[in-house]
C-alpha cells in the first residue's frame, strides 16, 4: 500500500470534507415559515367572552369552558378544565368577586387580568345579604360585591377596554387591527348606553321590581327606582313570600317587575292578579340561546319597551316620559 | 526511557510500604487544598448560579442579605413582609410580572413555599411524577423531601404547628400532594411548594367551616344572630383539610390586597424595564427595596470568602512544611540507596540514567500521589452534594 | 596484549597515598591474579583499568582502548560493553529479581539491546552457573554464592573482553569460594575472556596463569 507523504494526505483530507459538506442535504426549513401557534384566551364571563372575540377575531383561539346550563358565577370547573384555563396566554376575569372558584384554585398570576379592577369605586354591593363572623372580636366576612357589571353599557366599554389592553399586549404585530375592533365595540357599546339612557326617561321614576338585586348597576347609572326580592324563576313562591312582597308593594308600587327568565306559570299569575307585569331581562352572564350579547341587550330593551307600552295600555296610573330625552343618570 | 520506568516501577513496588506512605503524604496535602477548594468553588457556582438565574429580588425594607437569602434559597425571615397590595402595584408599572412568594411555615421541616403556578414556569421545575398544583390545599414536593419522607402524588402531608404550645394559633392543614418535582440540584429540592392561597390558609386568613347564615345552623355554634349577621362562637368546627366536598365552603376574610407575602421575584420583559423599575423603588419613602440576587450574593460571598484567605494561608503554610518534610525524606531516600546508584555508575550505566530513575520515581509517586487526591476529592464532591 | 599499563600515577584528593604502577600487562585470555597488601591500591588499579577512576599520569589500554582518552558517555559505554565487573560484596540491586539483575547491563545503557536472544543466553548463563532455579528471586533470598553468581552471569552476560574481579570470592565460605572461582574461569574460558582478579587469598594464586604482586609493580 503506498504512503502518502503528511502534507498529501492533509491535502486530500480538507478536499474530502469539502466535498462532503457540499453533499449534505438541504437544511430543514427554518421555524420562521411554520405557523406560530395562536394564542389562547380564556374567559370566566360570556360577556368577556364576546368582547374578546370581537376584538381578537382570528387571532386568537377565545374559551368560555363554562356549560351553557350553569351559572357562571357559581360555576366550579372541572379538574380538566382548570388545566385549560392554567394553560392559557390570558385568562380575562370579570372580577368583582364574579369567578369565587378562582379564590379556592391554582392559577399563574401573569396571564390573569381583572377587566373589573380599573373602576373598584364603581362597585355596588348586594343589598341584604346576610354576613357570618368569628366571635365578638374575630374575622367578619364583607357583604357581598354585586358582579354584574357588564350590565352597566359604560362600564362593560372600560372591561372592554381592558381586554382590548391585555389582547395589545398578546398580539404585538395586531395592534392596528385591534384599534379597529375597539372603536367599533365602543360605538355599539355607547349606542346601547343611549338607548338605555332615552327608555330610562320613559320610565322616569316610575318604581320597578326585579326577582333579583341583579340589576343593580342599571338602576344606578340609569337611576331606575328599583326594588328587589330574591325569588328563583324556577321556584314557586310562598305564601311568606307573597305577604312580604305585598307588603314591598305598599310603599314600593311597581307594576313591572323583572325577570332574568320566564317565572312558573303560577307565579306569572300571581303577578298579574296583583297587576304586576313579569318582563324577562336577560342578565347575559352565560351564552344567550340566540345572538350574542349586545344582541341579548337589544332584545332586553325591545322587551322593557314592549312592557311599557303595556303597562301604559293596561294601568292609566302609569305615567312614563318620551323616550330619547336626556336622563339624569350616573 | 521504557527502561527507566521499567527500573523505576521495580523499585517503587519493592519498596511498597515506603511509596505507600510517601503516596499518602503526598496525596492529603494535595487533596486537603483541593478539596477545601473545589467544595467552595462548587458551592459558590451553584449559589452564584441560583442568583444569576434571578433577575430581581423584591421584598421588604431591612438586611438586604436576608431578603435574598430568603426568596433564593428558602432560609430565614425576612426583615419587613408585604402585602399583595405591593405585588399589584409592581404588576401596574407594566415593568415586570411578579412572583410572590410566601415562605413562612415548614411541613415535616422542610420550608413551605406558597407561590403561584408562573414559579415553576420561571424556574423551569419539570414534574417528574403526578400534575401542577390544582387548588386550595394541594403540594408539590420538591425531590429530596420526597425521596426524604417517602411521599408521592395521592399521600397527605400535614404542615407544623408553628408553636406547639399556641392552641389558638395557626393548626396544621393536611395538604394532598399532587406532585414531585425533578431533581434539580437547586434549593427547590428541598422545599415542599403550595399554592400561596394555601399559606394565608395555613395562616388563618382562610378557613373552611359548614354554613352558619342558613335556617338549618346547629344553634350550639351561633353566638348572636341579627338580621344582616350571624357570629359563629370558638364551637365552630373548622376544615383541617380541603376535599371536594368542603372546597366550595373555604373562604377568605379580609382583604385580599392586605394579604402577606415574604418576597417577590420581579421577572422584567427587558433590561431596559428591570432598570426602569429599579429607578421607581428607588425613592425615599419607599417600602419596598428591589435588588439584583448576583449583586447581593456576590458581596456576601466576598465577605465569606475574605476569611477563607486566612484558610488558605493556614493551608499554604502546612502544604509548605509538609513539602519540606517530604523532601527531606527523599534526600535521606536517596542518600540510603548511594551505594545502588554508585552500582549503576560503576557497571557503566548511560549518563544521567541514576537521575533519570530518581525523577522517574519520584514522578510516579507524585502521579499517583495526585490521582489519588484527585479522587478522593471527586469523591468528598459527590459526597457532599448528595448530603 | 589486552590490558596495558605504562607509568601510571594516581593520588586520591585530600589523601597520602598514591599509586604508582611503571609498568602493567596483562595478555589476550590471560588469567591473572592481581595480589597486595591491604591498601596497596588492588581496587583503585581495577577502578582506573574500568575507567571508573581517571589517572593524574600515565598510560591505560585496555582492549585496545584508552578509557582515560575517552568522554565520559564513551567511557560508560565501552566499561558497560567491553568489560564485565564482578564485585567483592555482589552489588546486586535489592529490587530485582535474579533474572532483572542478569539482564541490568541491558536496562542502564543504549549501547546495549534487550533481545529475546539476550534472554535465552541469560538464562544458559544462569543454567551454567547452577542458579536457574533461583531466576525469579529477589536477592535477600539468595545465599552468598548464588548472589556472587548472579554478580558473575551479569558481568558476562555483555561478552566483554575483559573481566575485572575484585575478591569476588571474599565474601564465600570454602565451599561456595571454590564453586564460584571453577564458574568463573570456566566461563572466562568459554568467553575467551581476559580476566584479573584482586585476591588476598594466596591459596587460590596457582590456579591463575600468573600473579601480579601489586606492592612490587608499584614503586
Amino acid at each position: 500500500m503506498v504512503k502518502l507523504p503528511l502534507i498529501a494526505r492533509l491535502g486530500l483530507a480538507s478536499f474530502l470534507s469539502l466535498v462532503f459538506t457540499a453533499c449534505r442535504p438541504p437544511a430543514a426549513a427554518s421555524s420562521s415559515t411554520v405557523p406560530a401557534r395562536r394564542p389562547v384566551v380564556c374567559t370566566t364571563s360570556y360577556p368577556l367572552f364576546y368582547f374578546a372575540q370581537r376584538l381578537a377575531g382570528d387571532r386568537a383561539t377565545v374559551r368560555f369552558p363554562a356549560p351553557a346550563n350553569e351559572d357562571p358565577a357559581f360555576w366550579r370547573p372541572s379538574r380538566d378544565i382548570v388545566r385549560q384555563y392554567q394553560r392559557a396566554d390570558l385568562i380575562l376575569l370579570n372580577g368583582a368577586d364574579f369567578e369565587k372558584w378562582v379564590n379556592t384554585t391554582s392559577l399563574p398570576l401573569a396571564p390573569q387580568v381583572d377587566t373589573a379592577a380599573g373602576f373598584k369605586q364603581d362597585w355596588l354591593m348586594f343589598p341584604e345579604v346576610i354576613t357570618h363572623s368569628h366571635g365578638p372580636h374575630g374575622a367578619h366576612s364583607h357583604g357581598a360585591i354585586d358582579f354584574n357589571t357588564w350590565l352597566d353599557p359604560l362600564l362593560a366599554l372600560r372591561q372592554a377596554d381592558a381586554v382590548a389592553d391585555a389582547l395589545r399586549r398578546l398580539l404585538p404585530g395586531a395592534g392596528a387591527e385591534l384599534e379597529q375592533r375597539r372603536q367599533q365595540l365602543r360605538r355599539d357599546l355607547l349606542a346601547l348606553d343611549q338607548e338605555l339612557r332615552g327608555l330610562s326617561t320613559r320610565l322616569a321614576s316610575q318604581p320597578l321590581l326585579a326577582s333579583h338585586p341583579v340589576y343593580g348597576y342599571l338602576a344606578h347609572r340609569y337611576g331606575w327606582n328599583l326594588a328587589s326580592v330574591h325569588w328563583e324563576p324556577d321556584e314557586p313562591v310562598t305564601d311568606a313570600q307573597w305577604v312580604a312582597f305585598d307588603a314591598l308593594r305598599a310603599r314600593h308600587s311597581g307594576t313591572l317587575m323583572l325577570w332574568e327568565e320566564q317565572p312558573l306559570p303560577a307565579v306569572g299569575a300571581g303577578l298579574r292578579a296583583r297587576h304586576v307585569l313579569p318582563v324577562v331581562f336577560w342578565t347575559c352572564g352565560n351564552r344567550p340561546v340566540h345572538g350574542d350579547y349586545l344582541q341579548a341587550m337589544e332584545q332586553n330593551l325591545d322587551t322593557l319597551r314592549a312592557a311599557l307600552a303595556s303597562a301604559a295600555a293596561a294601568n292609566p296610573a302609569f305615567r312614563g316620559g318620551p323616550e330619547g330625552t336626556e336622563k339624569t343618570g350616573k | 526511557m521504557r527502561q527507566v520506568v521499567f527500573l523505576a516501577w521495580q523499585s517503587l513496588r519493592f519498596h511498597r510500604l515506603q511509596s505507600a506512605i510517601l503516596i499518602f503524604g503526598l496525596a492529603v496535602t494535595l487533596y486537603l487544598p483541593l478539596a477545601v477548594n473545589g467544595l467552595v468553588a462548587r458551592y459558590q457556582a451553584s449559589l452564584l448560579q441560583r442568583a444569576g438565574a434571578t433577575p430581581l429580588v423584591a421584598g421588604g425594607l431591612g438586611s438586604r442579605f436576608d431578603l435574598v437569602l430568603h426568596a433564593l434559597y428558602f432560609r430565614g425571615h425576612v426583615p419587613r413582609l408585604l402585602k399583595m397590595a405591593d405585588v399589584q402595584a409592581l404588576r401596574d408599572t407594566g415593568y415586570a410580572e411578579p412572583i410572590p412568594l410566601y415562605v413562612r411555615f415548614t411541613a415535616r421541616h422542610a420550608p413551605l413555599v406558597g407561590t403561584t403556578l408562573d414559579y415553576f414556569a420561571f424556574r423551569q421545575l419539570p414534574l417528574a411524577r403526578g400534575e401542577p398544583l390544582l387548588q386550595l390545599g394541594d403540594c408539590v414536593l420538591g425531590a429530596e423531601v420526597a425521596a426524604t419522607l417517602n411521599l408521592g402524588p395521592g399521600d397527605r402531608l400535614l404542615t407544623d404547628p408553628e408553636n406547639v404550645f399556641d392552641l389558638a394559633g395557626s393548626y396544621p392543614v393536611s395538604l394532598r400532594v399532587m406532585g414531585v418535582l425533578a431533581p434539580g440540584h437547586t434549593p427547590d429540592d428541598r422545599a415542599v411548594f403550595v399554592d400561596l392561597k394555601t399559606t394565608w390558609l395555613i395562616e388563618g386568613l382562610a378557613h373552611g367551616h359548614s354554613d352558619v347564615t342558613g335556617t338549618n345552623t346547629d344553634a350550639n355554634v351561633v353566638l348572636d344572630r341579627t338580621a344582616t349577621n350571624v357570629t359563629a362562637n370558638a364551637a365552630l368546627v373548622e376544615f383541617t383539610e380541603v376535599t371536594a366536598e368542603n372546597l366550595a365552603s373555604f373562604h377568605f376574610h379580609g382583604d385580599p390586597g392586605d394579604f402577606p407575602v415574604s418576597a417577590i421575584l420581579p421577572i422584567p420583559r427587558d433590561e431596559k424595564s428591570a432598570t426602569l423599575l429599579r429607578g421607581r423603588y428607588q425613592v425615599p419613602d419607599a417600602t419596598v427595596q428591589i435588588l439584583v440576587p448576583r449583586g447581593v450574593v456576590e458581596e456576601l460571598l466576598g465577605l465569606v470568602f475574605r476569611i477563607k484567605r486566612f484558610f488558605d494561608a493556614n493551608a499554604a503554610l502546612v502544604g509548605t512544611a509538609t513539602a519540606a518534610f517530604l523532601l527531606l525524606v527523599v534526600l535521606l531516600s536517596l542518600r540510603l540507596r548511594r551505594p545502588e546508584l554508585e552500582t549503576l555508575f560503576r557497571l557503566g550505566c548511560a549518563r544521567g540514567l541514576t537521575t533519570r530513575l530518581v525523577a522517574v520515581e519520584l514522578t510516579g509517586l507524585a502521579l499517583v500521589s495526585a490521582v489519588v487526591a484527585l479522587t478522593a476529592a471527586q469523591i468528598t464532591w459527590a459526597l457532599v452534594s448528595l448530603w | 596484549m589486552m590490558i596495558e599499563v605504562e607509568k601510571l600515577v594516581f593520588r586520591y584528593p585530600h589523601s597520602t597515598f598514591t599509586l604508582r604502577v611503571p609498568e602493567l600487562s596483562v595478555a589476550e585470555g590471560e588469567k591473572v591474579a592481581l595480589a597486595g597488601p591491604s591498601g596497596s591500591g588492588k581496587t583503585t588499579l581495577l577502578h582506573l583499568l574500568a575507567g571508573i577512576l581517571l589517572p593524574d599520569e600515565g598510560r591505560i589500554v585496555v582492549g585496545g582502548v584508552q578509557p582515560p582518552r575517552l568522554g565520559d558517555g564513551a567511557r560508560r559505554a565501552f566499561r558497560i560493553g567491553q568489560l564485565g565487573l564482578v564485585f567483592q560484596d555482589f552489588q546486586l540491586l535489592e529490587y530485582l529479581d535474579v533474572f532483572e539483575n542478569i539482564l541490568l547491563p541491558y536496562r542502564i545503557h543504549p549501547a546495549l539491546t534487550l533481545t529475546a536472544a539476550v534472554r535465552e543466553r541469560a538464562r544458559q548463563l544462569a543454567r551454567e552457573t547452577g542458579i536457574d532455579h533461583r531466576l525469579s528471586h529477589r536477592p535477600g533470598r539468595l545465599s552468598q554464592g548464588e548472589k556472587q553468581r548472579t554478580a558473575l552471569c551479569r558481568a558476562l552476560l555483555p561478552q566483554p573482553l575483559c573481566l575485572l574481579a575484585d575478591e569476588p570470592t571474599g565474601s564465600l565460605d570454602p565451599a561456595a569460594k571454590t564453586r564460584v572461582l571453577e564458574i568463573l574461569f570456566e566461563q572466562c574460558t568459554r568467553a575467551r575472556a581476559t580476566l584479573l582478579m584482586v585476591t588476598h587469598d594466596t591459596g587460590l594464586l596457582g590456579r591463575f596463569d600468573r600473579a601480579i604482586h601489586l606492592a612490587e609493580v608499584s614503586r
